[in-house]
């Protein structure tokens, strides 16, 4: 297995030999297919990053996020939203997917 | 290492990002269309309406022609959701103006797409985007001798119902 990109809490990997990735969520371990990233990029750079700083929208700051046809469930914090987006965008430009400079969130 | 992603998958992600939104926008526009066709249908504009609920079915079209391209390139095609559609029309003269706003809209949005691919080097993209850009020099056109025929007709007296009449030249 590969790295693909590692992001302070996340890791993604690529399984050549079994076609398909695996992203470590620290606590688990999620096998999904390049749709099924796709499906989580989707779900992920949706999240609107804003409502968690205001408290008629997001009063916790928390997200769930369900992936691989509601197989997974995490609960995230901000910091893990935003950990979260940023490993999604590199991710997407290892793998020659994307041709966008990622908006550096934080280090 | 083997490339797994790029196996599975021929364009950008940007441009598939680009190309849900003009889904979405396509849905939306079929979804206006039709509430188009209902008000010409309740105010007597027959067919006015029979050519919207064409152009609702052309819409949907255009969206399943960019739904079938983001499978055959092994993207992540998104169901639109379509909210907010005006059934509210002050007049059959502000239907189809309101008609080439929206058209004038979406060429906008297509030639966003077309730009942005040609940036990235997403090749595959932007020539599927060429029937598009085509089609909407057809559809300006439509509406544009629609309205130059309402201008030349005028609202007064028969006006309205000789304007709908018309409108027929316009439906293959
Ligand atoms: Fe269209
Ligand atoms: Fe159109």
């Amino acid at each position: 297995m590969n790295v693909i990109f590692q992001s302070t809490y996340y890791t993604l990997y690529q399984a050549a030999d079994q076609r398909c990735f695996y992203l470590d969520f620290g606590q688990k371990i999620v096998r999904m297919s390049l749709c099924q990233l796709l499906s989580l990029r989707h779900k992920v750079m949706n999240i609107d990053i804003e409502n968690h700083f205001d408290s008629d929208f997001n009063a916790h700051g928390f997200e769930v996020l369900m992936l691989c046809n509601k197989e997974h469930l995490f609960i995230l914090n901000t910091l893990e939203v935003l950990d979260l987006k940023k490993l999604v965008s590199h991710s997407f430009i290892s793998l020659g997917l994307s041709a966008e400079v990622p908006e550096v969130t934080f280090s | 290492m083997k490339d797994i992603a790029r196996q599975s998958m021929s364009i950008k992600v940007e441009s598939m990002d680009l190309l849900n939104g003009q889904i979405k926008m396509e849905a939306h526009a079929s979804a206006t269309y039709l509430a188009m066709a209902s008000w010409c249908e309740q105010n007597g504009f027959f067919t006015s309406a029979k050519f919207f609920f064409k152009q609702a079915e052309e819409e949907r079209e255009h969206m399943m022609k960019i739904f079938n391209f983001l499978v055959d390139t092994g993207g992540n095609p998104i169901s639109p959701e379509v909210t907010g559609i005006n059934h509210d029309y002050s007049s059959i003269v502000d239907v189809f103006e309101s008609t080439l706003e929206h058209e004038v809209k979406v060429t906008k949005s297509i030639h966003n797409i077309v730009k942005k691919a040609r940036e990235i080097g997403d090749f595959a993209t932007e020539r599927f985007l060429d029937w598009f850009v085509m089609e909407q020099v057809e559809e300006e056109n439509t509406i544009r001798d629609i309205l130059d025929m309402i201008e030349v007709t005028g609202t007064e007296g028969v006006g309205l119902q000789m304007i709908d009449n018309q409108v027929a030249n316009w439906i293959e």
